[in-house]
C-alpha cells in the first residue's frame, strides 16, 4: 500500500518536475486482461519522477523521451516495462494478473515486506475465505485457516469469543493468548475482537516464530496476531450493503427425561439401591408430593416441555453499510453495522453497532495523514442456565395461575428466572488514532502515530427474592459493576530503505510508550422492601447490606525502543536481526528492563543460477529463526508491598481497618479460606519463551502449487510463578519466576490452484499442525507446594476447575507431561455378579455387582489414592483442516473442513445424563459399559469419564452467486447460503467435543447448525 | 523539507518525554510507604490486628482446639473434613485446621508487629502510642500464649515480614523464650495502658489476666512436669504467688468495672458484650456483610430444623429463639453433659438442651437433635446466617478461678463458692488441702468455662490428657502435650527441622 501512494504522489509531481527538454507528450489507454479499459493504472518513467495515472477511460497521458523506459504497475497484476520507441504516441497496454502470490505485501510488526522476502514464519489468512460466516469476532473465523494457530469456539453464548493459541501453552499462571494489534494498536489479548467489522478487514497476518514476534517484546511470547483495515481505492466511489440471516438449530435432541414414568422408575431404583427409601411411592416430602408410579402411568401428571419454554431458534442478524471513496489527496473508509445476536434461552441476547471510519489526507507530497476510529456499542442481555431439564411431571402453573413451585426452597422455575432476574451490561469501545508518513529523503521513512482507546461498561443485576435462597434471604441483591479502560499509545519509528548493488538494507528503528489505565468500581445493595425497582434505586435497600465490593484501579506503563535490521545478498541470502527493549511499571524495580533479541536467516535457492533454469519451480526458500521473546501477563502492583483492609466493629460502628496482607485469592471448599498475598517482589519480571524454527517454502508451477513446512521448539522459562511462604511469615504466596515448560511441533499448509481458467476455477488447501508440549520444571517440590505421585514419584500440581461430581480437580501440571493431564483412576467395566473386583471396600461398598471396576494399580487390595495415575491428555495430537474452493462463472462453492485429532475429553456429569441413566447395569441387564444407579454414590475421577474428543467437522459450506447487473447504481448483487457445522463425525458421546484447553465438557447444550443466508449489493 | 522533518522530530521528542518513570507507585491500596502517619492510620492499624482473631480459621480453633479434642464436646460424624483427626486425636503434619489455626497466630503477630515497630517509633503523641502500642504488645501475647500452648516451640519474630528474606523466622530456642516473649509483652502493655473497658478490645485488666494465666500455665505445667518445662529453672511457688499477683489486681482492684455477673444466662446475652464478666471478648456484629464481620457460630452449635427458627426452652418457661438452620457440628458428649454437673447446675440446666421448641413452646417432633447442645452462643435477632454471637475470649469468672488456684484455699474458697452460688450449687467443701483444692478449682473451670476454648489447656497444663481423653488413651502425655507443627512450616523454614517433638 505505501509503495503504491508514494507512486501516486510520485506521479502528482511529475508534471512539475518534467523537463521540456527533448520530451514529447506520450498518450496511451490501459486494458485490462478481459479487454476492458483498466482505471488507476500508475504509470512511471523509470529513473525520473514523472508519471501518470490512467483515468476511468484507461486513458493516460505524460512526458518522456524516446529511449526512457515506462513502468506500468496495478496491485495484483504483472508490473510491464516498455521501452518508449522513437514512433509511440499512443501506447496500448494489456494488463495481466500476477500470478505470483509471492509479490503478495505482508504486513510485518511496524513495517510491511514482500512475502517472498520473509524471513520468519508468518500466516496470512485471505479475508473471501472467511467473510461470509457470522462470528461476534473475527478471530473467531480463523479456525483451521492457518497452520500453528488454535482456535476454540467452545461458548454458544450470544457475544462470546473464543480461545486462541499460537503454538500451543506456554505459561502456567500468565495468559497464553496472542497479542492482537490492529493498524499498529496492540488491543490486548486475541479472541475478542469485536468492534472491528470483519468486512472492514484488508488482511490477518500471524506471527508465530521469535523472528517475527519478538518486535512485540515482552509481549510476543504467544505470538501476535496483526489485523489491517481497509483502505479505499483512489479514484472510485463504491457503497456497499451487506445483510445476512442466521438460523441456528441445535444440531443434536436436548438430552432430558422425556418420558417422566422412566424418570420415576429411574429416580426410585437409585434411591433404593443407596439404601434409601424411594421417592415415587405416592407421599409428600418437604411439601412436594411425589407420585406414584400407578398414579404416573395414570396420565394424570402434567408431562410438561420445558424445553419449549426455555428454549428458542435463535436467529442472527448482521448488516453492514460501507462507503469507500477516495481521490488523489484524500480518502475515506466509511463502515457501519449491525449485529444481533440471539441465544438460544429466551431473552438471551448480544447486539451491536459499530462504525469503523479510516481517512487519509496528503497535507503536502510528502507527508500523509491517517486516521483510523471505531465506535462501538455493545449490549448484553444475560438469560442463560434456564432449567430446561427440571421435572416433567411438575406444571408450569398452581390452580391459582400463578408459577407452580415445588415448594418453599424451589428458586428453579425458569419462567420465574426469566422474568425476575436481570442481568444486563452495556459497553462502550472507542478507538481513536492520528499517524503521519512522510520521506523526507528517497528511502527514508519516518511514522508515528498516537491512538487512544477508552472502554466502558456498566453492568445492572438484580436477582428478586423468587430467583434464589440467599436473594430471599437478603431481600433481594442488586448489584451495579462499572469498569472503564483507557490506553495510550504513541509510536515513532524511522524506516531507511537503501540498494547498493547487490546488497539491499532496510533499517528499522523507533519507540513506543503505551499507558494503560483501568477502574472499576463493583456496588451490591440487598435487603429492598419489594423487587419493583430492581436495582433502579440502590438507596431503597437496607443501609446496612450496601457494599462496595471492589474498588479497583490498575495502571501500567510501557516503554519500548525497537529495531529492525533487514540485509540481503544478491536477493538470495537474506538476513534479519531484531531487538526490543521493553521497560515496565509491571516488572519489580530490580528487573525493570527486558531485552529480546531475534535473528533469522533465508535462502532463496530457487534463485541459485543452477536452479534458475528449473522454470517448474517458482519458489523454493529455507528459513532459520531463533529469538528471545517475553510476556508480562501479570497484573499492576505484583511487586509491591500491598496491604489490606477490613471492617472491623468498635465503638458500636464499623471501622475501616488496615494493614500488611492482602486477599490475593481463596481457598478451601466454598473458598472459604483466604490466601494471603501482598508482600513485595522486587526481583519479579517477565517470562522468557526462546524459539527456534526451520522452515520451507516452496511454490511450483508458476505458484499454483505452494507448500509451507515449519518446525519448530519453544522453551518457556522464568514462569511467573507463585511460590508458598512458611506459615510463620503470615503469607501464603509470593509470586517468583520459576519453572520451564516446552513446545515443540511442526505445522505444515498446501495450496493448490488446481483448475484456473476463465469459467473455471478449483483450488484446494491443507493446513496441518501438530503440537507437543511439556511441563519440564515446576520449581522445587517444597517451596512450589507439589504433590508426589507415590507410585512413580513424578511431582505434580493439582490444576483446573473443581469438579463437583468428583469433589476434587480435574487435571494436574506434572514434571515431564503435557500441561493439564487428567489424573485419576482407572477402571476396567462394571463389576458383575459372582465376579471379583480385585479390591476389598467395605466402607463404601463400591465392590458390589454393578459399581464400577476400578483399577488397584498398587495391589494392595483397596481403592486408595495410591491407585491413581495419568488417565488422559486433552491436548490434541494434531489439527488438520482442508479447504476445497470451485467456481464457475459467477458460481462459486466452498466447502471447509476441520478437524482435531488425538483429544482426551473428561465427560462431566457422564452418568447424571438422563440418556446413560436408562442404560444402567441392573442384574437383568448386565452391561459392561453403564455403572448401577445409586443416587449417593461418590465417583472418583477415572478413566471411564474420559472419551476420545477427536472430531472431523464439516465446519462450513458455502454456496454464493454473482449477479452482473451493471446498471449505473447498482453494479453487482452476491448472494450466498453458508452452512456452518453441517456434520460431526466423532465418537464422542456428548454433544460436541469441541471443548476448552482443559478437556473438561460441561454439558450445556447441544452445538448449533448454522443456516446463513446473505446478500451483498454493491453500489 | 524542513518543517516536517521538525514536526516529527518535535512529535517524537514530546512523546518521548511523556515516557516518564517506570516506578510503580501504588493507588487506591495502602502500603507500608504511605501508612502509619497519624492518630488514625495508628488506630486502624491496630484494629487490624484485633481483626486477625475474626478469620473464621483462628475463630473456630477456639473450640477445634480448645474443646473437640477433650472431654466435653464432639464433632458430628459426617462432618467432613480434619475436625476428626482432633477428636481422635490423629492429628498430624497435614491436618488442615491445625494449619490454619497456626497460620493465623503469625498473621495476628505480624499484624501486632507493625504496628508495634511503626508507632512504636512514632512521633505521634506519648499517650497514643502508650495505649496503640500497649494493646497491640498484647494481642502479640495472646497469639504466642495461643501458640506455645498448642504448638510447643515455634519460630518467633518481633518483627514485622515485608520481604521474602524475613521470611524464614528462626525457630525459638527452647518453650522459655517464647513465654519471656509473653510475660515481656504482657508486663509492658500492662504497664503502657490504663483501666478503660471498652467492648471488643482489651486494656490494663486484661494485660494483667492475661499475665495471670500465663504464669498459672507456668506454675502447673512445672508442677506437673510438662513436657518444656521439666529442663525449665522455674520455681514452682514463686510463679503461682506471680499469678495471684496479677490475678488479685484484675479481681479485686476494679470494683464496678469487672465483677462477677450475678446473672448466670446475662453473661451469654449478645446484648450485653461489655457485661461485667467482660475482659476481652471477640467484637463482631451482625450487621457485618461477610463472615468474620458477623459470625455463624451459632449454625455450628445448633440443630437444624430445616430452615424453620428453633425455640429453645429455659427451666422458668422462657423461650428464646434461635436459627433454624444449624449444622449441629459441635455435640456435646452425653457423658460429660451427665457426670460432670449435678442435675441441679444451672450451668446444666440452662445452658445446655436437648430439645427444641416452635414458637408456642410445642417441642419439636420428630426432633432433628442429634444430641446435647448449648445455648451460650444463640443470637435471637439473627439475619439468615449472621449472628452476633461473640466467644469471651477472656472473662472475669476465668481470672476469678486462675487466683483461686494461684493462690490456694484461703483466698480461693469465696471466688469458686461465688461462681457455685450464681450456678445455684452448694459451696465447694471447706477444709481441702491446697492440692485437693487446686484440682476442686480445676474440676469448677471444666463446668463453668466448658464450651469456650479453654479445656484442652487446662488439661495439658495438669499432663492429665491421656487420662481423660478416651481417644488420647494410647498416647504419652509428652505426645499429648503440643500438635505437630504444620508440614508447610518444616518444608519451607530451614530453621524448622522436624514437626515433632517441639519442646
Amino acid at each position: 500500500m505505501n509503495k503504491r501512494i508514494l507512486l501516486l504522489f510520485l506521479a502528482a509531481l511529475a508534471s512539475l518536475l518534467a523537463s521540456a527538454q527533448q520530451r514529447r507528450t506520450v498518450t496511451g489507454t490501459v486494458y485490462d486482461f478481459d479487454g476492458t479499459p483498466m482505471t488507476g493504472v500508475s504509470i512511471v518513467v523509470q529513473g525520473s519522477q514523472r508519471g501518470s495515472i490512467s483515468d476511468e477511460n484507461g486513458k493516460w497521458s505524460l512526458e518522456a523521451s524516446t529511449g526512457e523506459t515506462l513502468e506500468f504497475w496495478f496491485l495484483g497484476y504483472e508490473t510491464i516495462d516498455r521501452v518508449l520507441g522513437e514512433g509511440d504516441s499512443a501506447i496500448e497496454i494489456t494488463m495481466q494478473v500476477s500470478a505470483n502470490v509471492l509479490d503478495d505485501v505482508v504486513v510485518v510488526g511496524y513495517g510491511a515486506v514482500k512475502k517472498s522476502d520473509l524471513t520468519g514464519s508468518v500466516a496470512s489468512v485471505k479475508m473471501e475465505a472467511i467473510s461470509d460466516i457470522s462470528a461476534t469476532s473475527v478471530d473467531g473465523l480463523l479456525q483451521g485457516r492457518a497452520a500453528g494457530l488454535q482456535v476454540i469456539n467452545s461458548s454458544q453464548d450470544p457475544g462470546a469469543g473464543s480461545t486462541i493459541r499460537i503454538r500451543g501453552n506456554s505459561s502456567i499462571n500468565g495468559s497464553n493468548t496472542p497479542l492482537v494489534v490492529v493498524n499498529g494498536f496492540p488491543m490486548g489479548d486475541a479472541g475478542a475482537l469485536t468492534q472491528i467489522n470483519t468486512s472492514d478487514i484488508e488482511s490477518i497476518e500471524i506471527l508465530k516464530d521469535a523472528s517475527a514476534s519478538a518486535i512485540y517484546g515482552s509481549r510476543g511470547a504467544n505470538g501476535v496476531i496483526l489485523v489491517t483495515t481497509k483502505k479505499a481505492d483512489e479514484g472510485h466511489t463504491t457503497a456497499t450493503v451487506k445483510h445476512q440471516t442466521v438460523v441456528s438449530t441445535l444440531s443434536a435432541p436436548v438430552d432430558i427425561w422425556y418420558d417422566p414414568m422412566l424418570m420415576a422408575q429411574v429416580s426410585n431404583e437409585e434411591m433404593a439401591n443407596a439404601g434409601l427409601n424411594p421417592v415415587y411411592i405416592g407421599q409428600t416430602i418437604g411439601g412436594i408430593y411425589y407420585p406414584s408410579l400407578m398414579e404416573i402411568q395414570d396420565g394424570k401428571w402434567a408431562n410438561t416441555d420445558w424445553v419449549d419454554l426455555c428454549l428458542r431458534t435463535p436467529l442472527t442478524n448482521s448488516t453492514t453499510v460501507s462507503v469507500n471513496s477516495a481521490n488523489s489527496r484524500s480518502s475515506l473508509n466509511l463502515n457501519v453495522n449491525y449485529f444481533g445476536d440471539r441465544g438460544i434461552y429466551k431473552k438471551d441476547d448480544y447486539d451491536r453497532l459499530n462504525l469503523n471510519i479510516g481517512y487519509t489526507y496528503k497535507i503536502l507530497p510528502s507527508l500523509l495523514f491517517s486516521s483510523y476510529n471505531v465506535f462501538s456499542i455493545t449490549s448484553r442481555n444475560v438469560c442463560n442456565g434456564l432449567e430446561y431439564g427440571r421435572n416433567p411431571l411438575w406444571p408450569v402453573y398452581a390452580e391459582d395461575g400463578s408459577y407452580w413451585k415445588a415448594g418453599p426452597t424451589d428458586f428453579s422455575h425458569p419462567l420465574v428466572a426469566l422474568e425476575d432476574k436481570m442481568d444486563k451490561t452495556s459497553g462502550r469501545d472507542y478507538l481513536l488514532s492520528g499517524a503521519l508518513d512522510s520521506e523526507p529523503l528517497k528511502g527514508l521513512k519516518f511514522h508515528t502515530q498516537l491512538d487512544y482507546r477508552f472502554k466502558n461498561s456498566v453492568q445492572d443485576i438484580y436477582y428478586a427474592r423468587t430467583t434464589s435462597q440467599e436473594a430471599f434471604d437478603n431481600g433481594g441483591i442488586a448489584k451495579v459493576n462499572m469498569t472503564r479502560y483507557q490506553d495510550v499509545l504513541s509510536e515513532t519509528y524511522v524506516t531507511w530503505d537503501r540498494t547498493f548493488g547487490d546488497h539491499h538494507l532496510i533499517l528499522m528503528g523507533g519507540h513506543s510508550f503505551d499507558y494503560e489505565q483501568n477502574r472499576g468500581l463493583y456496588t451490591t445493595a440487598r435487603g429492598f422492601v419489594n423487587d419493583v425497582l430492581r436495582n433502579e434505586d440502590m438507596n431503597a435497600s437496607d443501609p446496612a447490606l450496601r457494599q462496595i465490593y471492589n474498588d479497583g484501579y490498575y495502571v501500567s506503563k510501557l516503554l519500548s525502543f525497537y529495531g529492525r535490521a533487514n540485509y540481503s545478498l544478491k536477493d538470495r541470502y537474506l538476513f534479519t536481526l531484531t531487538m526490543r527493549a521493553d521497560g515496565s511499571t509491571k516488572f519489580g524495580k530490580n528487573n525493570k528492563w527486558g531485552f529480546f533479541p531475534s535473528g533469522a536467516f533465508s535462502w532463496k535457492m530457487h534463485k541459485e543460477p543452477w536452479l534458475e533454469n528449473a522454470t517448474w519451480l517458482s519458489e523454493l526458500k529455507w528459513r532459520a529463526s531463533y529469538g528471545i521473546s517475553g510476556n508480562q501477563g501479570i497484573n499492576s502492583y505484583q511487586t509491591l508491598d500491598r496491604y489490606g483492609s477490613e471492617k472491623f466493629y468498635h465503638d458500636g460502628k464499623w471501622t475501616t481497618v488496615i494493614g500488611p496482607g492482602y486477599e490475593a485469592a481463596r481457598t478451601g471448599a466454598n473458598d472459604r479460606y483466604f490466601v494471603w498475598g501482598g508482600i513485595m517482589n522486587p526481583d519479579l519480571k517477565w517470562e522468557t519463551t526462546a524459539q527456534a524454527d526451520l522452515g520451507v517454502d516452496a511454490a511450483f508451477f508458476n505458484s499454483r502449487l505452494r507448500f509451507t513446512a515449519d518446525i519448530y521448539y519453544k522453551n518457556t522459562y522464568n514462569l511467573l510463578r507463585e511460590k508458598y511462604l512458611p506459615l510463620s511469615s503470615s503469607y501464603d504466596k509470593i509470586w517468583v519466576n520459576d519453572g520451564t515448560v516446552e513446545n515443540k511441533g511442526f505445522e505444515i499448509t498446501v495450496d493448490g490452484d488446481i483448475i484456473s481458467t476463465r469459467d473455471w476455477t478449483f483450488s484446494a488447501g491443507v493446513v496441518f499442525s501438530a503440537n507437543r508440549n511439556r511441563v519440564l520444571h515446576l520449581g522445587d517440590a517444597i517451596s512450589s507446594g507439589l504433590s508426589t505421585d507415590e507410585r512413580t514419584g513424578m511431582l505434580y500440581e493439582v490444576t483446573g476447575p473443581a469438579i463437583s461430581m468428583f469433589n476434587q480437580n480435574a487435571s494436574i501440571l506434572a514434571e515431564g507431561q503435557p500441561m493439564n493431564i487428567f489424573y485419576g483412576y482407572r477402571v476396567d467395566g462394571i463389576i458383575q455378579e459372582g465376579q471379583n473386583p480385585g479390591f476389598i471396600d467395605s466402607g463404601a461398598l463400591l465392590d458390589r455387582p454393578g459399581e464400577l471396576k476400578y483399577v488397584d494399580l498398587d495391589g494392595d487390595f483397596a481403592i486408595t489414592s495410591r491407585d491413581r495415575c495419568i488417565i488422559g491428555d486433552p491436548n490434541p495430537d494434531f489439527t488438520a483442516s482442508l479447504n476445497l474452493r470451485a467456481s464457475w462463472k459467477n458460481l462459486s462453492l466452498s466447502v471447509f473442513l476441520y478437524g482435531v485429532f488425538g483429544a482426551d475429553v473428561l465427560y462431566n456429569g457422564y452418568t447424571y445424563s438422563p440418556r446413560v441413566k436408562a442404560k444402567r447395569w441392573t442384574p437383568d441387564n448386565p452391561t459392561n459399559d453403564f455403572p448401577s444407579l445409586n443416587s449417593i454414590r461418590q465417583y472418583y475421577l477415572s478413566d471411564y469419564f474420559i472419551q476420545d474428543g477427536s472430531f472431523l467437522r464439516v465446519q462450513n459450506v458455502n454456496l454464493s452467486y454473482e449477479i452482473p447487473v451493471g446498471k449505473k447504481w447498482l453494479s453487482a448483487v452476491r448472494v450466498y447460503g453458508n452452512v456452518d457445522n453441517l456434520f460431526t463425525f466423532s465418537r464422542f458421546d456428548g454433544y460436541d467435543p469441541e471443548v476448552g484447553l482443559d478437556g473438561i465438557y460441561w454439558g450445556g447444550y447441544p452445538k448449533f447448525r448454522k443456516f446463513t443466508f446473505g446478500i451483498d449489493l454493491q453500489f | 523539507m524542513k518543517r516536517k522533518t521538525a514536526i516529527t522530530a518535535a512529535a517524537a521528542a514530546i512523546l518521548m518525554a511523556a515516557s516518564c518513570s517506570l516506578q510503580e507507585t501504588p493507588y487506591g491500596f495502602y502500603s507500608g510507604d504511605n501508612f502509619y502517619r497519624t492518630e488514625e492510620d495508628a488506630e486502624s492499624g491496630l484494629m487490624y490486628a484485633y481483626n486477625a482473631l475474626n478469620y473464621l480459621e483462628y475463630l473456630r480453633g477456639i473450640w477445634y482446639v480448645g474443646d473437640i479434642p477433650t472431654d466435653d464436646m464432639y464433632p458430628k460424624s459426617d462432618e467432613p473434613g480434619d475436625i476428626h483427626m482432633l477428636e481422635n486425636w490423629t492429628v498430624n503434619a497435614s491436618t488442615e485446621l491445625t494449619h490454619y489455626y497456626y497460620k493465623y497466630c503469625y498473621i495476628g503477630i505480624n499484624r501486632a508487629n507493625i504496628v508495634i515497630d511503626k508507632i512504636g517509633s512514632s512521633k505521634l503523641p506519648e499517650a497514643v502510642v502508650s495505649r496503640v502500642v500497649g494493646e497491640a504488645k498484647f494481642l502479640r501475647a495472646w497469639s504466642y500464649f495461643n501458640l506455645v500452648r498448642t504448638f510447643g516451640r515455634c519460630p518467633v519474630t518481633l518483627k514485622p515480614i515485608s520481604s521474602l528474606e524475613q521470611t524464614t523466622s528462626p525457630l525459638a530456642k527452647d518453650i522459655g523464650e517464647i513465654y519471656d516473649i509473653i510475660i515481656k509483652d504482657c508486663t509492658d502493655a500492662s504497664e503502657m495502658l490504663l483501666v478503660s473497658k471498652s467492648f471488643g478490645r482489651v486494656d490494663k485488666a486484661a494485660a494483667q489476666a492475661l499475665l495471670a494465666k500465663v504464669y498459672l500455665t507456668m506454675a502447673s505445667s512445672k508442677e506437673y512436669g510438662v513436657a518444656g518445662f521439666r529442663e525449665m529453672d522455674l520455681d514452682v511457688d514463686k510463679t503461682y504467688a506471680l499469678a495471684a499477683e496479677q490475678a488479685r489486681h484484675v479481681v479485686n482492684d476494679y470494683p464496678g468495672v469487672y465483677g462477677f455477673d450475678p446473672d448466670l444466662r446475662h453473661i451469654y446475652d449478645v446484648y450485653a458484650p461489655d457485661g461485667p464478666e467482660h475482659i476481652f471478648i471477640m467484637s463482631t456484629d451482625r450487621s457485618g456483610t461477610h463472615e468474620g464481620m458477623y459470625t455463624k457460630i451459632p449454625l455450628q452449635f445448633l440443630p437444624n430444623n430445616s430452615s424453620v427458627p428453633i425455640f429453645i426452652k429455659y427451666p422458668d418457661g422462657t423461650l428464646q429463639q434461635g436459627n433454624g438452620n444449624g449444622w449441629g457440628v459441635f455435640l456435646l458428649n452425653d457423658d460429660f453433659v451427665e457426670n460432670a454437673f449435678l442435675p441441679t447446675d444451672k450451668r446444666r440446666t440452662e445452658l445446655i438442651h436437648r430439645s427444641i421448641y416452635d414458637q408456642y413452646g410445642a417441642e419439636v417432633t420428630p426432633s432433628p437433635v442429634r444430641g446435647y447442645f448449648t445455648s451460650k452462643y444463640v443470637d435471637p435477632d439473627f439475619i439468615g446466617e449472621r449472628t452476633s454471637a461473640r466467644p469471651y475470649l477472656i472473662r472475669y469468672s476465668d481470672i476469678a478461678l486462675v487466683l483461686a488456684e494461684a493462690a490456694g484455699p484461703a483466698e480461693g474458697y469465696p471466688l469458686v463458692d461465688a461462681i457455685r452460688s450464681r450456678a445455684g450449687i452448694a459451696p465447694l467443701t471447706p477444709g481441702l488441702s491446697l492440692g485437693d483444692f487446686r484440682k476442686a478449682v480445676l474440676d469448677e473451670r471444666k463446668r463453668e468455662l466448658a464450651f469456650e476454648g479453654n479445656r484442652l489447656f487446662d488439661l495439658r497444663r495438669t499432663a492429665s490428657v491421656t487420662k481423660t481423653v478416651q481417644e488420647a488413651g494410647s498416647m504419652t502425655e509428652d505426645e499429648a502435650a503440643y500438635y505437630p507443627i504444620p508440614q508447610r512450616e518444616v518444608d519451607l523454614n530451614p530453621n524448622v527441622p522436624s514437626s515433632q517433638n517441639n519442646f
